[in-house]
Formats: C-alpha cells, structure tokens, sequence
C-alpha cells in the first residue's frame, strides 16, 4: 500500500468519478423509467394483449446480451463520452423496469378490475387508481434491478471514454495499483448497495397496506 | 483464435457453474435449519449481488492468493452465483409443505432420507430457475474478466473496442448471446426431465 497513491485515488479523483457515475445512474434510470413504464402500460392494454407476450419474450433474450457487448457497440455509432453511455444504460435499465412493469400489471387480479369497474370507474381511472397502485411494487423492484445492474454496467463506460468509478478501475488494472483498485471499487460497490438499500426502503414503504408480505 | 475464445467462455462458466452448484445447494439447504443463519447469508448473497462486476474482478486481483487471471474470475463467479441460486434453493427447500413432510415422518423417514427423497425433489423446479438465472447471468459476467487476463470471447469485444473494429465487437457479443441461450434450452430440456411429473409449474 502506497498512502501517496490512495490520497491521489481518494482526493484528487473520486470525488468527480463519483459524481460523474451518480449523475450518471440518475439520468439513465430517469429516461429508462420514462419510457419502459408507459411502453408497459400501453402493451398491458386490450388491445395489444398478444404484442405484449411477444415484446416479453423479446426482452428476455435482449438480456441475454452481455452489458459490456451493448457498451461496446454504441460506441461506432455514438462516438465516444457521457452521451454513448448514457443511451448504452438506458437500453439496459429498460428491460427489467419494462419486464417488470407487464407482469406487475398482468399480475392485477382481474376481480379486483372487474370490481372497480362495477363501480362505475372508467378505464382511465382504474389504471390510476387500481392497478397502477396495486402493480408499483413490482414495478419498484425492477426499478431497483436496473439501478443495480447499471451502476455495474456503468463502472465498464470507462472503456468509451464515458468516465464514472471505472476511471479508478481502469487506470489500477493497467499500471496494476492496487489502491486505484480499491477505492474505485469500493466507492462503486457502496454506490449500488446504498442505491438498493434505499429503493428497497422506498418499495417497503409504497406498499399499500395489505399487500405487503 | 474464436474457437480457443469460446473454448475459454465455455469452460470458464462451466467451473463456475459447477463450483457454485457444488458450494451453494448445500448452504442453500443447511440455512433452511437455521432462521437466524438464513438472513444472515441471504444477505451477504444480496450485498455481494450488487457489487459492480468489474469492481469484484478487480477486487480479486488484489488479493496475492488470486492474482491476475482464472482463479480471481472462478472466485468472483462463484460468489456471484450466490444469490440467484442459494436463495432459490432456500426457499424451495423452505416452502414444501410442512404436512408432506410429517407424513415422510410418520411412515418413518429420518430427516436424511426426507431431504433427498422429499424436500430437493420438490423444490427443483424453483432451484433451477435460479441455476438457469445463474448461468445465464455468469455466461455474460465472464466477459468482464478479460480485462483481468482471461482470453475468452469478451477478448473479442474488448480488442473490437479498441481496434474499432464493429465486426469483432459483434461476434463476440452474438456467440456469448448464443451461449447463454444455448445453455438456458438445454437446463429447460434438462429441467423437463427432472422435474416431478405433477409438479410442472407454469413459468412466467
């Protein structure tokens, strides 16, 4: 252990390493969400019942693409930066918040649909009202998945120039300091477990009463 | 060269997969006996779960005993098979009825005999969901450790990023794509023959 070397890594850079992957993770999960929940919703209508397995299933094996083959092929089209990173995460962050969003939503048992219905609520109203409130921990808890999974994948943006933890990671693996090593992980790991910590408190807490297990 | 890659890929996963399924069934099954022990794992599993994969390869590299290359990668592999597949195993194990296995007792099984007869063959089907999330999650981690010395298939998207070379760079994400389905049929295939008849359960 050189104390000069974790005094560079500590002080002088992760301070914006850091900011730079938050801001990063913040943004990507923002778009990811604003865009997967509607897209869930719409395919969770009547009318695009049979779209909604088929998009499913397509989700499924999108996944199967490793994160560093979908960082990797941004890069000819998008250039390198911030920007290539952010749209490389967003496509990550979208399939599980997406996946998550139909099957909280198939999951809404139609009873309690049918029940709302009965009572004379429109179909605008149940969605608000009824399922959307009854599907959004499940919904939450992909949310919580694709925090996690792209402050993993964000630490490999370092190799297309989109900075973030990897910087730190990057640089120790090629001089072989272990310091750069450690405090780039170790900031990376605390990032993504604080970030599952407090969605896993927030999932705890939007549940409504009586769905809770 | 993509044939060694692959060859690389495949046996990587493959010690990672069988040394988790060796080293996480059995914890997965001892927590079930111990409340207090369960929570304990479980949580350890989910923390380590969240730590960034380059940062856990990168982490093993630092440890002297690991060094560069495939024993810092089986570790970090294993370690991260811990989550999908001992919670899997826990809670299909936890979740068999408690009124099957009182009448395993009654008609005199000794708890052993109630494991293996009993409580792991009802719980496959939710044991290998978890095995199929594993390796299909490893298959596509194990990319990451070429930059900690591996040769394998994440070499190509990782020589294609610097070379620009698109061609590189989708070959390798398409065959390790190809992988993990490939592996993912076949334990469904496996999964189909092994699993009780009565027992199917519907996947979502």
């Amino acid at each position: 252990m050189d104390w000069m070397r974790v005094k560079q890594a500590l002080l002088e850079r992760a301070p914006e390493a850091l900011g730079v992957h938050i801001v990063m993770v913040l943004v990507t999960i923002s778009i990811a969400i604003a865009i997967s929940v509607p897209l869930g919703v719409l395919l969770t209508r009547p009318k695009y019942k049979n779209l909604g397995v088929v998009v499913l299933n397509i989700l499924n094996l999108l996944q199967t693409i490793p994160g560093l083959a979908i960082i990797a092929l941004t890069m000819p089209f998008l250039g390198l930066g911030l920007k290539p990173t952010i749209f490389a995460l967003t496509v990550q962050g979208l399939l599980p918040i997406a996946r998550n969003t139909i099957a909280g939503l198939y999951g809404v048992s139609p009873d309690v649909k049918e029940a709302a219905l009965g009572m004379g609520m429109s179909h605008k109203k149940i969605l608000y009202e009824v399922e959307l409130p009854l599907a959004m921990p499940i919904i939450l808890a992909g949310v919580r998945t694709a925090t996690v999974y792209v402050v993993s994948v964000g630490t490999l943006a370092a190799y297309i120039g989109g900075g973030g933890l990897g910087d730190l990671i990057v640089t120790g693996l090629a001089m072989f300091w272990p310091e750069f090593l450690i405090v780039g992980a170790g900031l990376g790991a605390i990032l993504a477990i604080s970030l599952d910590r407090l969605l896993a408190y927030v999932e705890y807490r939007i549940t409504p009463p009586g769905l809770g297990t | 060269m993509i044939m060694e890659y692959t060859e690389n890929h495949f046996s990587l996963v493959l010690a990672a997969v069988i040394i988790s399924l060796l080293l996480w069934v059995p914890v997965g099954v001892l927590i079930t006996r111990n409340e207090k022990l369960a929570s304990m794992v479980l949580n350890i599993a989910n923390t380590i779960f969240c730590i960034p994969s380059l940062s856990l390869f990168a982490v093993m590299v630092t440890i002297p005993a690991l060094g560069l290359g495939r024993r810092s990668a089986l570790v970090a592999l294993v370690l991260y098979s811990m989550m999908p597949l001992g919670r899997n195993v826990y809670q299909g194990v936890k979740v068999v009825d408690k009124s099957v296995i009182e009448a395993a007792r009654g008609m005199g099984m000794n708890s052993w005999r109630i494991l293996w007869e009993i409580q792991l063959p009802l719980a496959t089907p939710v044991i290998f969901a978890g095995f199929r999330i594993a390796v299909v999650m490893t298959t596509g981690i194990a990319a990451i450790a070429t930059y900690i010395g591996e040769r394998n298939l994440g070499r190509l998207i990782a020589e294609g990023l610097t070379r620009f070379n698109i061609e590189m760079i989708v070959s390798g994400a398409l065959l390790i794509a190809l992988i993990a389905i490939a592996l993912d049929t076949v334990l469904g295939i496996i999964e189909k023959q092994i699993v009780p008849k009565g027992l199917k359960v519907r996947r979502s």
